[in-house]
């Protein structure tokens, strides 16, 4: 069933293991850097890319699995929402911890 | 301080062997994650935003120095080197690794701690008066009841999956420094006529979106009744709380519906028919547990001390953090020191692993071994002899740990808000920040005296804004940040829920209307009027007009 | 379904009887509380064995009218976090000293195994590839910080017993 969207979204989830913010990419695999996240222009891209979100959830590689709106320009996308855009850096409080740092922060 | 016998290592140790087959499950798939979530909780691990979170419990808010050192071995060996410290006596890690966090347990239950039941639909950490067993005004220390809750209240077969959580509060001193008026159930020592210990047993206070003041149960319950009265409350609560909509799902909603009387009377009904199962327990083991907590052999030593009183006299920051951040200790000679975990500028209740180890280390050499953990999230020396606050302070300021302003403006509560937490509408931290920073001037902060702000990222009231002098509400506003102020809240024993003074206020505007109410009430007091005073004479139109009506 | 047996208790075997039957005679049957609340004395002397269906909405106060005449009881979990069915266990065993059997049913989870014996249940109704789960849980813990109904006694109590005081040191 398809979902509505009023514009681009994205899929973020959380590593079961480490609880680390990842976000699916188009190749199906999770990636920590938002740069690299699949955008779903259409109710029905959407829909792909939660079946793929989701059964990532069903096999245990992820959990709390959210389509989130997507801010795209040009090549560039963020999670539109301040919430999900934090998740993408890490806390604005602490620049020397999370993605901010480095794109493969662990 | 409680040490643990064979009896509470060995059930400890099966709760952390239980989680790690919990967590072995939940890796194979064995358990969902909508099963296991509950099992997670109720040993204190969250998903957050960026990684788990781990909410690890310190009973009563009294640790010792090794158990003090874990806490920063921890933070140093499986998360980032550091920890926030609480308002319900806990310190939270913020990046576990689900797998690692069996080991974590396994390390906290070597030094006799643990994180059961600090989340989840059960009976959380009972917390009290961070001054307790060393404080000049209270009746009797508290935390040898708190300890029976807390084995009482841990495993319990029926009451693991209520409603909604539960936290139970309890201080022994005049001053409520618990906030127990904002628990589901909050005791008080107190003394009858006939010179027995006892309790007043309240219940169904709380925060949220739904702030409830607790009111009073029963006047005076004897000692020896206290597990089976309190098992009677739960379990009036357990069968008829509301479990159809979690908003209104804590006893505070039961009690509100029902009336306290018919509460009141329904709990003495089930008491009357269970206070003689033997669910209380027995004269020997009340006195067991109180032997722990015998007041240190501390020798009478001089109150007077001229090199302190020379030092504030050439120091002016000794001098105000002598005024601030030391109390009055039963003992003549004697002072319970306030380590402030809010530097200006600052994130309020954090500490690093080397501030923990370094308050571990000065425990060692000034109370006794002994450290507290206070619910507005700052540490406690107890039992500092007066002597050696000068080379004490010292060392505290050198590691950044000194500041002056404890029950000060800048000694803000902030919950970990957007910056961690996924329930979040906004950020607290920042907020806490720039207050603080605006704020910077001990002189000024002497003159404003006694004010507590307290902010929330969302209504769930972590930060207890609710009980703020002034306290800040964090609310999303089409999707961007944006700050309620509330006025005339106490967590204290003149408890009140503060009310909302107007529209909100983006960053910086919320940091301006918090200046404007302080320059209202510094123009507006009386002779030694306090804050609160001066709001609740003054009542909030004169502050909307300062904070609004230039507009 | 396995049938996990918390106590070792002689397991009921029974039915559910439907809506609108009559048990036939000599039938061991479980009837929703409900009817069993219409139900005429009658109704009960025909079958051989009736056990009330509890669902977690019931208030403890109707079990008083039939906790004498049933044998066994089945209390209905919606959820596994329902935990009125633990206070339901609790009221059965203590208030109206029932000494038939107490069953859960509903996705009651292993890891509630020793809440549920310690409650007052005997037995569980679960899926097949749980009951392994169930019985490793039952050995969990070796102590307990609460005198319960399913006759543990509390550390409170026993570390001042003799037998205790030669364990806790
Ligand atoms: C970061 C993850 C956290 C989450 C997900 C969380 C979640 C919640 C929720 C959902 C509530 C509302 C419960 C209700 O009203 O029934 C709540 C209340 C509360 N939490 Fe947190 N919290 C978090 C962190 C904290 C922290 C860091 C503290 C201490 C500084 C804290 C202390 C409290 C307190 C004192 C309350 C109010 C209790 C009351 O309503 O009576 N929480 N929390
Ligand atoms: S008050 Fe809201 S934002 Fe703050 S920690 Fe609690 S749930 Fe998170």
């Amino acid at each position: 069933m398809a979902k509505k969207i009023t514009g681009p979204q994205l899929i973020l989830a959380n590593r079961l293991d480490d609880g680390r913010a990842v976000f699916l990419t188009a190749a199906g695999a999770w990636s920590k850097q938002v740069a690299e996240a699949a955008v779903a222009n259409s109710e029905e891209e959407l829909t792909g890319l939660l079946s793929v979100a989701q059964a990532a959830e069903v096999s245990n590689q992820v959990v709390s699995v959210t389509p989130v709106a997507a801010d795209v320009s040009g090549d560039a996308v963020a999670p539109a929402h301040i919430k999900f855009a934090m998740q993408s850096k890490g806390p604005s409080v602490r620049s020397d911890l999370g993605y901010q740092v480095s794109p493969n922060w662990e | 301080m409680y040490a643990y016998d064979t009896f509470d290592h060995a059930m400890v140790n099966a709760r952390v062997a239980e989680f790690r087959d919990q967590v072995e499950r939940r890796m194979t798939g064995e358990l969902t994650e909508e099963e296991f979530r509950p099992l997670r909780l109720m040993n204190g691990l969250y998903l957050q935003l960026h990684a788990y979170m781990l909410r690890v419990a310190i009973p009563y808010g009294t640790l010792s120095a090794d158990q003090m050192r874990k806490l920063a071995h921890i933070a140093r060996k499986y998360d980032k080197g550091y920890g926030h410290f609480t308002t319900r006596q806990n310190i939270q890690y913020n990046w576990p690794k689900l797998s690692e966090t069996p080991d974590i347990l396994q390390e906290l239950a070597d030094v006799e701690m643990h994180a059961v039941q600090t989340s989840g639909n059960c009976i959380r950490n009972v917390t009290t008066d961070q001054f307790a067993g060393a404080t000049a005004d209270e009746v009797a220390d508290p935390r040898p009841y708190a300890e029976l809750i807390r084995q009482w209240s841990s495993f319990h077969p029926e009451f693991s999956f209520l409603p909604r959580k539960f936290k139970i509060a309890i201080t022994g001193a005049k001053t409520d420094r618990a906030a127990i008026k904002w628990h589901d159930i909050g005791l008080v020592v107190k003394e009858n006529d006939e010179g027995e210990i006892g309790f007043e047993v309240l219940a169904g206070g709380g925060m949220g979106r739904t702030p409830v003041i607790a009111k009073t149960v029963r006047d005076f319950l004897p000692v020896q009744d206290l597990l089976s009265y309190l098992e009677a409350m739960l379990r009036v609560y357990n069968e008829q709380g509301r479990r159809d909509n979690k908003y209104k799902a804590r006893i505070k909603i039961l009690v509100e519906a029902m009336g306290v009387e018919e509460y009141a009377r329904q709990v003495e009904a089930e008491w009357e028919k269970i206070r003689h199962i033997p669910i209380d327990v027995p004269e020997e083991e009340v006195a067991r547990i109180k032997a722990f907590f015998a007041p240190p052999p501390l020798a009478v030593l001089a109150d007077d001390v001229p090199a302190v009183d020379e030092l504030a006299g050439k120091n002016f920051i000794f001098k105000a953090w002598l005024a601030n951040n030391t109390g009055a200790h039963k003992v003549p000679g004697y002072a319970n020191v306030t380590i402030s975990l809010k530097p200006h500028g600052g994130i309020p209740g954090d500490a690093s692993d080397e501030q923990m180890d370094l308050v571990a280390d000065l425990a060692d050499t000034y109370s006794q071994s002994e450290i507290r953990v206070s619910h507005e999230q700052n540490l406690i020396l107890p039992h500092v002899a007066k002597k050696d606050l000068p080379e004490l302070w010292q060392k505290l300021d050198e590691a950044g740990l000194g500041t002056p302003n404890a029950g000060l403006l800048t000694d803000i509560i902030a919950c970990p808000g957007l910056d961690y937490c996924s329930l979040a509408n906004t950020r607290s931290i920042p907020i806490a920040q720039t207050i603080t920073e605006r704020f910077d001037d001990m002189k000024r902060l002497m003159d404003i005296g006694p004010l507590k702000i307290k902010i929330s990222g969302c209504i769930n009231s972590c930060g207890h804004h609710h009980a703020g002098h002034i306290g800040i509400l964090g609310v999303d506003r089409k999707g961007t940040e944006n700050y309620q102020i509330l006025l005339g809240g106490s967590g204290g024993e003149d408890a009140s829920k503060a009310a909302i003074l107007g529209p909100g206020f983006d960053e910086d505007g919320i940091v301006d209307a918090v200046e404007k109410v302080v320059a209202v009430y510094l123009g507006e007091r009386e002779e030694g009027e306090e804050f609160l005073a001066a709001y609740r004479r003054l009542g909030p139109d004169t502050f909307k007009e300062a904070v609004y009506g230039a507009h | 379904m396995a049938l996990i047996n918390l106590t070792g208790i002689q397991p009921t075997e029974f039915e559910v009887l439907a809506d609108d039957a009559s048990p036939s005679e000599g039938a061991t049957v479980a009837v929703p509380l409900a009817r069993l609340l219409e139900a005429e004395e009658a109704f009960f002397k025909s079958a051989g064995s009736v056990g009330a269906i509890i669902d977690t909405e019931t208030s403890y106060d109707a079990l008083a009218a039939v906790a004498d005449k049933i044998a066994f009881a089945v209390i209905d979990f919606p959820a596994f976090g329902d935990g009125r069915g633990f206070s339901l266990a609790v009221r059965l065993r203590k208030d109206y000293a029932f000494k038939g059997e107490i069953r859960a049913v509903g996705p009651v989870i292993p890891d509630q195994a020793l809440f549920l014996l310690r409650a007052g249940f005997d037995t569980v109704d679960a899926a097949d590839e749980r009951k392994a789960a169930f019985e490793a849980a039952l050995e969990r813990f070796p102590a307990f910080y609460q005198t319960d109904f399913g006759g543990q006694v509390s550390v409170a109590h026993t570390r001042h017993s003799a037998e205790g005081q030669r364990k806790a040191s």
